[in-house]
């Protein structure tokens, strides 16, 4: 990219924004689905970040796809496979998190956390 | 030489043969369960001797750190695993008349997943895989707090989850900042390259990765979580929870603070984090009157006093925090595991409700009371040398700030044991109301048993134990861990 921006600090203030934004939802919503797409969208800004860390300005992704392309041609792979593991507990935690919400609705017929009472939030 | 993988590898691939074999082996699923918790109490303990001569660094798969992944088995790693795997058979052995019903397998897998990520956060030399880990032990933990399916267990479960997960969103921007700065995930790598970084992006770091892992370690104002995810679990859960989960997430901080960061400078302002954590958790406890409640509470008061202890930046302060872990280990798990009974045989969680019980259930009372003692610090109980170790190293460190500390330190001890003694009152009241109430059955009794032995026998042992702990102070104090991986 060329111009004021580089992707890197595109990339930061992408993530960044990410994850304060998913916190503050977090934070001042009631709804736990909301919560939930919160905590999403904070995990999709660190994942953001951490594909960040591995970006090289002008090299390609890291596979041997053609023929004589070099490795100092290419981005460094440690953080994209992190971020798949990352993706992965994401995801299960999601799924889990809804699971528990579920849950929880069907004993308490309400998503609303000041409405249930049983313990101080 | 047993492979110190086994420690990690056995619960796991347990775990799974559980969930597969469900259906054949219906309720016999335990034994299997007790089997490889068994088997890894053994691998830790003849681990012992072995890494107080040499620590162990085992590569996986071949591929030699700083790429591979490693596992070091310090004598942190090693003492740890055997408290974990200790603890984890003597919780096992009580959760099978604890936990009954068809669905109790899936009880025991997440049992095993939970040991398996506390052996993988204390045993791995590798910061990304300290985050699996760390999940994998999160997750199975919010399942098991949720477990018995009532509204307050759910609800929480997910309060639980929402605190865990912006935790492990703090400890991945650590890590990615981390990686982005010196372009390492191991950890004695990192020990060398980490001092390279400029101060504040190494000040973020680890402020970033505290409070990630405080939200785990309970240290206050991140504690908001456990004394709903600790009352609300089964009470064999909370033993786990408090026995060492929290204990586990406290000293990975603290490992991290002296051996790879090397930034002593902030353990003054951990501390004072302690001390506060300490008093929160102690007044707190002071107002409840659901007996869970109170000893969760007291689990943040303890975690404060060992973050504390272990903030002192001497060897004699790790020494001491250590011993607390293992006292409180023992004693809380006393403590939750005898009321747990108590709480199954007069339904009621409100220790109001116990009036007499003593008369009722003279054995679990008994224990109660040994456990709340050890607690207390009072001699000849093992937590009387721990806390006063915990005294000696404080006013070792001088000055008036520490000596204001210790008394804080022991103003939360005085109010510690006004409530307990408020409670203990209660049990042994010469009137009862509690008619038809039956002692607890014997396998929880024994279990609970054995975990007294330690706190009551604890002391024969002083010499042995504080070999193990001083290892570990100068693991830490002396960055043992960095020189021996490669």
């Amino acid at each position: 990219m060329n111009g004021i921006l580089s992707v890197s600090t595109v990339l930061n203030t992408a993530s960044a924004g990410l994850i304060v934004l998913g916190l503050y939802i977090v934070f001042t919503q009631k709804n736990l689905i909301k919560m939930v797409i919160g905590l999403d969208l904070a995990d999709t800004g660190v994942n953001v970040l951490l594909v960040s860390t591995g970006y090289i300005k002008g090299n390609t992704a890291p596979i041997f796809s053609k023929a004589g392309l070099q490795v100092s041609q290419m981005v460094d792979p440690v953080p994209q496979a992190l971020v798949l593991t990352s993706i992965v507990i994401g995801f299960g935690v999601s799924a889990l998190a809804l699971a528990l919400i579920i849950r929880l609705y069907q004993k308490t017929g309400t998503l609303d956390t000041s409405k249930i009472r049983g313990l101080k939030w | 030489m047993v492979n110190p993988i086994l420690l990690i590898i056995i619960p796991l691939g347990t775990a799974f043969l559980i969930s597969t074999l469900a259906s054949a082996l219906k309720n016999t699923t335990k034994y299997l369960a007790l089997l490889a918790l068994l088997a890894n109490v053994w691998i830790s303990i003849s681990l012992l001797p072995e890494v107080l001569q040499r620590p162990i660094n085992v590569i996986i798969a071949g591929v030699k750190p700083p790429v591979g992944i490693n596992l070091f088995v310090g004598p942190l790693g090693a003492v740890f695993s055997v408290i974990i795997s200790i603890a984890g058979v003597l919780i096992l052995l009580y959760s099978f008349k604890y936990i009954e019903g068809e669905q109790q397998h899936k009880y025991y897998t997440l049992f095993l997943l939970l040991i398996t990520g506390s052996h993988g956060m204390i045993l791995t030399g590798d910061v990304f895989n300290l985050f699996v880990f760390f999940e994998i032990l999160a997750i199975s933990s919010y399942i098991l707090v949720g477990y018995a399916g009532d509204k307050n267990g759910f609800e929480a479960a997910v309060k639980y989850l929402i605190l865990g997960s912006i935790g492990s969103i703090f400890i991945l921007v650590a890590i990615a900042l981390i990686y982005e700065g010196t372009g390492t995930l191991n950890m004695a790598d990192l020990a060398g390259k980490f001092s390279t970084l400029d101060p504040a992006r190494r000040l973020m770091i680890l402020v970033f990765f505290i409070t990630g892992m405080g939200v785990e370690a309970a240290v206050f104002p991140l504690n908001s979580w456990l004394p709903d995810a600790h009352s609300s679990a089964p009470s064999s859960i909370s033993a786990v929870l408090s026995g060492f989960v929290i204990e586990i997430a406290l000293v990975v901080i603290i490992k991290f603070v002296y051996t790879i960061f090397a930034m002593t400078e902030v353990l003054g302002f951990l501390a004072v984090a302690g001390v506060i954590t300490l008093l929160v958790g102690e007044f707190a406890a002071f107002r409840q009157s659901n007996i869970k409640r109170v000893l969760a509470y007291s689990s943040i008061g303890q975690i404060g006093l060992i973050l504390f202890a272990m903030s002192l930046n001497s060897k004699a302060g790790i020494n001491a925090g250590m011993m607390q872990i293992i006292n409180h280990t023992a004693s809380k798990s006393i403590l939750f595991l005898t009321a747990g009974y108590m709480i199954v045989k007069t339904g009621s969680y409100q220790f109001s409700d116990y009036r007499g019980i003593a008369k009722k259930m003279p054995v679990s009372s008994f224990f109660f009371v040994l456990g709340v003692l050890s607690l207390l610090g009072v001699p000849p109980f093992f937590g009387f040398f721990s806390k006063l170790n915990i005294i000696i190293a404080a006013l070792h460190a001088g000055g008036a700030f520490y000596i204001t500390m210790v008394f804080l330190v022991l103003l939360g001890t005085i109010i510690e044991s006004i409530y307990f003694l408020k409670i203990l009152q209660v049990f042994y009241a010469r009137d009862t109301a509690i008619l038809d109430v039956k002692e607890a059955p014997f396998l929880p009794l024994l279990s609970i048993a054995l975990f007294s032995l330690v706190i009551l026998l604890g002391f024969l042992f002083l010499p042995q134990i504080t070999s193990y702990t001083g290892n570990i102070a100068s693991e830490l104090v002396t960055k043992l861990q960095m020189a021996q991986v490669f």
